[in-house]
């Protein structure tokens, strides 16, 4: 993989989860994902993807050409909201039938934690002021004190 | 004891061993090392596999965890095919006279069993919560208060020096001051050897706007008071335990220096990753050279005489995964230990037919049906941090009341709606798919809504107790085997109206907290819900509390019971019964502080068997 689409893939992913493309990047899982969707969905789908992103994010307006050019898609659409909660959970869900039905099946759609480093990765975790459970424990006595959350980007 | 030639030179059959002992969890681990260390020869056959003996494999166990995709109590632990354990996914919403043979168990009804174990050197206090309530008094004389139940063969105080000393081997964190309270009492120099762990943040929220209020329940108005719960997980150590001496909390099997504080990890069932909670393998680690334990060995036959009278030995099959099972092979000892759990316990006595002449074994099957509320706090509480389970609310667990319903105890649970919604996993998925309007968020304004929403989310976990019936019981049935042959529990359960007005009783409680709290109630029981049912009309959803307890019952008389409150079978004199099987009653308190406590007390017996001093 060259490096274009990983930065491509991490600048989309950054606008789509919320999250700085540094903090994304520091999880180490950039490149796993992007390995996990283009094996599941195919090089057209992702290149479409990466592209209707990359112009989306240099619109004067990335969010509302993010939501037309991408979430509104049909064929784009699913595969970004995949995205988001692999980004959150580090896992995959299966593409609704629909999508599969218009735009082929893979026997990779089917739901599963990518990998244990995945799972500790998720954003969800960060975005409550919590840490993933089982992982990353803050220390003796820190759920006596107030919470807070991470500021975001 | 430990010499095992004939001291008459032939002729007279010597035992294998002086004490084979069934099952390596925590009764088997706790009973190897006290009789090991007494010179006593001990055989241990475990049916799973010996997974964690050492940090790097106890470690294998939590990426296993993590990278579950249900993260269920017994994901992070390898079940092997001919030692299947039961699995909480494998519970089903059962039809009338339709017995649901989905997983291990074989499930008649009318309501689904809904607890599971682990077959597993370690057994199931793997994943347990580590929650060490004593039993209140009056607990042991149910029938005698409040007609309901039965009374222990035993009181509070002959079995209180046996609680502290199991709270010395579990490592229990806890202030006398908080677990002084119906009746519980403790020597007037009595500490905890560590400190209580801290409350969370909404323990804390919750006691300061509830301590001193009440609820009406029963007619009369309940006083309310939110307690620390006594936990066997590390936190500091007390210096004034032992009459001063103080404490040294025990670390991770193989890795002494880690987990010597609980980190907060948030994931004390299934798996404590840097084991500061007590797991059997600690005390696995302190068994000595005169035990033998072999593990991936399933006993398969109680060998009897067909009548009351010493059991003759024990049939047990070594397997490898894969490999085609060997012949049974037969081991003796003078005394024989089952100490497979209540289910395994019932399932070997009466797959083998051993003699049981009053017909108790395997009935009286209890657990803790377990109701959740949950809700959402006005203000962020910190959901998600620390300890499943800090504080809860402990004095409604006794009372006159007890004459009409269940008395329950509830939890104030840390870990927002993950058991009752799966959060925040539902939480991520329904934003992001907008369910399935199209409206999904992204973005920062995906982050914010979750950063706003989950963080608020709270619950409620109800325990109630559940009178020992009769009818609620392991059985065994030649149509229902497993990979080895041998038979599967079958269990028929219900839930009386006894516990559902015990049911009743917590709702009042808990619409009365979430509106002094000013909480927003979530709650919702479906009808599609395996543990769904209804008390005075309204609906209640219960889960399995993993409190497997009876099957075979202490008490006065073999009329009345299976084992004696020695925990030896009446009419079997060297076969002991140890474990949760033996509580007569379930009561409020979750079991494995008060299993324990016996496993002392049968140790008394046990060494006057052996004629150890």
């Amino acid at each position: 993989m060259t490096e274009a689409p990983a930065q491509s893939f991490a600048a989309l992913s950054a606008a789509l989860t919320g999250f700085r493309v540094a903090e994304l990047w520091g999880t180490g899982q950039v490149e796993p994902y992007l390995a996990a969707v283009l094996a599941t969905v195919g090089d057209d789908v992702v290149a479409r993807l990466l592209r209707e992103g990359d112009e989306a994010l240099g619109s004067p307006d990335p969010r509302q050409a993010l939501q037309e050019r991408v979430l509104d898609d049909d064929r784009l659409g699913p595969v970004a909201r995949n995205v988001i909660v692999l980004w959150y959970l580090g896992q995959w869900d299966p593409l609704p039938q629909d999508w599969r039905n218009r735009f082929g099946a893979s026997p990779l759609d089917v739901a599963g934690v990518v990998s244990p480093a995945a799972y500790r990765s998720g954003l969800v975790w960060r975005a409550i002021g919590a840490h993933p459970m089982g992982a990353e424990g803050p220390g003796y006595g820190s759920w006596a004190t107030a919470p807070t959350l991470p500021a975001a980007g | 004891m430990g010499d095992r030639t004939d001291p008459a030179g032939g002729g007279i059959a010597v035992a294998d061993y002086d004490v084979v002992i069934v099952g390596a969890g925590p009764v088997g681990a706790l009973l190897a090392r006290e009789l090991g260390d007494d010179g006593t020869q001990v055989l241990v056959l475990e049916a799973g596999p010996a997974a964690g003996r050492t940090w790097a494999e106890y470690q294998a166990n939590v990426e296993q965890y993590l990278g579950s995709d249900a993260k269920v109590p017994n994901s992070p632990y390898y079940t092997p095919q001919y030692a299947p354990s039961p699995n909480v996914l494998d519970i089903r919403k059962l039809k009338d006279g339709v017995p649901s043979d989905a997983g291990y168990f074989v499930q008649k009804g009318p309501l689904p069993f809904s607890s599971d174990y682990l077959r597993s050197q370690g057994g199931t206090m793997l994943h347990w919560l580590a929650t060490c309530l004593r039993m209140v008094p009056n607990d042991f004389e149910q029938q005698s208060r409040y007609g309901k139940g039965v009374d222990w063969p035993i009181s509070y105080d002959e079995l209180r020096a046996h609680y502290a000393r199991a709270e010395f081997e579990l490592g229990v964190s806890a202030n006398v001051e908080d677990q002084a309270y119906l009746g519980i009492t403790f020597p007037e120099d009595y500490v905890f050897p560590m400190v209580r762990i801290p409350p969370s943040y909404l323990d804390q929220h919750i006691a300061n706007t509830i301590n001193g209020s009440t609820v009406p329940l029963d007619g009369g108005d309940a006083k309310l008071l939110v307690s620390s719960t006594p936990q066997a997980r590390n936190s500091i150590p007390n210096p004034d335990y032992d009459g001063g001496k103080g404490y040294r909390p025990r670390g991770a099997h193989g890795a002494p220096y880690e987990g010597l504080r609980c980190e907060g990890n948030s994931s004390c069932i299934p798996i404590c990753p840097v084991q500061a909670k007590y797991n059997p393998l600690k005390t696995w680690e302190q068994v000595g050279p005169n035990v033998e334990v072999r593990t991936q060995c399933v006993v398969s036959q109680v060998l009897h005489l067909g009548k009351a009278g010493p059991v003759q030995g024990l049939e047990y099959i070594d397997y490898t995964d894969g490999a085609p099972p060997s012949k049974p092979e037969r081991v003796t000892a003078d005394l024989y230990i089952l100490a497979g759990g209540s289910i395994e316990n019932a399932k070997l006595l009466l797959g083998s037919d051993v003699p049981n002449t009053y017909d108790h074994i395997g009935r009286h099957l209890m657990d803790h049906p377990y109701v959740i509320a949950w809700a959402s706090m006005p203000e962020n509480i910190g959901a998600f941090r620390g300890p499943s389970s800090t504080s809860g609310i402990e004095i409604l667990r006794d009372g006159s009341f007890r004459s009409d319903r269940a008395a329950f105890r509830m939890e104030i649970d840390n870990w927002g709606w993950d058991f009752c919604t799966f959060a925040p996993y539902t939480d991520v998925e329904a934003a992001v798919h907008g369910n399935g309007n199209g409206k999904g968020l992204f973005g920062s304004a995906l982050r914010d809504h979750l950063a706003d929403t989950v963080p608020r989310q709270f619950r409620f976990g109800f325990l109630y107790e559940q009178l020992p019936s009769r009818g609620n019981r392991v059985e065994v049935d030649n149509r229902y085997l497993d990979a080895l042959g041998l038979p599967r529990p079958v269990i028929t359960y219900d839930v009386d109206t006894y516990t559902r007005a015990g049911m009743a009783a917590s709702r009042s409680l808990w619409e009365k907290l979430f509106a002094v709290l000013g909480a927003e109630d979530h709650t919702k029981f479906s009808r599609t819900d395996p543990g769904y049912l209804t008390h005075d009309g309204k609906p209640y959803t219960y889960h399995g509390a993993g409190h497997n307890v009876g099957t075979h019952r202490m008490g006065d008389h073999p009329e009345n019971s299976v084992v004696d409150s020695y925990q030896r079978c009446w009419e079997h004199e060297n076969l002991y019964l140890v474990g949760c099987g033996s509580l007569p009653t379930i009561a409020t308190s979750n079991p494995s502080l008060t299993m324990t406590a016996l496993i002392f007390r049968t140790l008394e017996s046990l060494r006057d068997d052996l004629g150890i001093r």
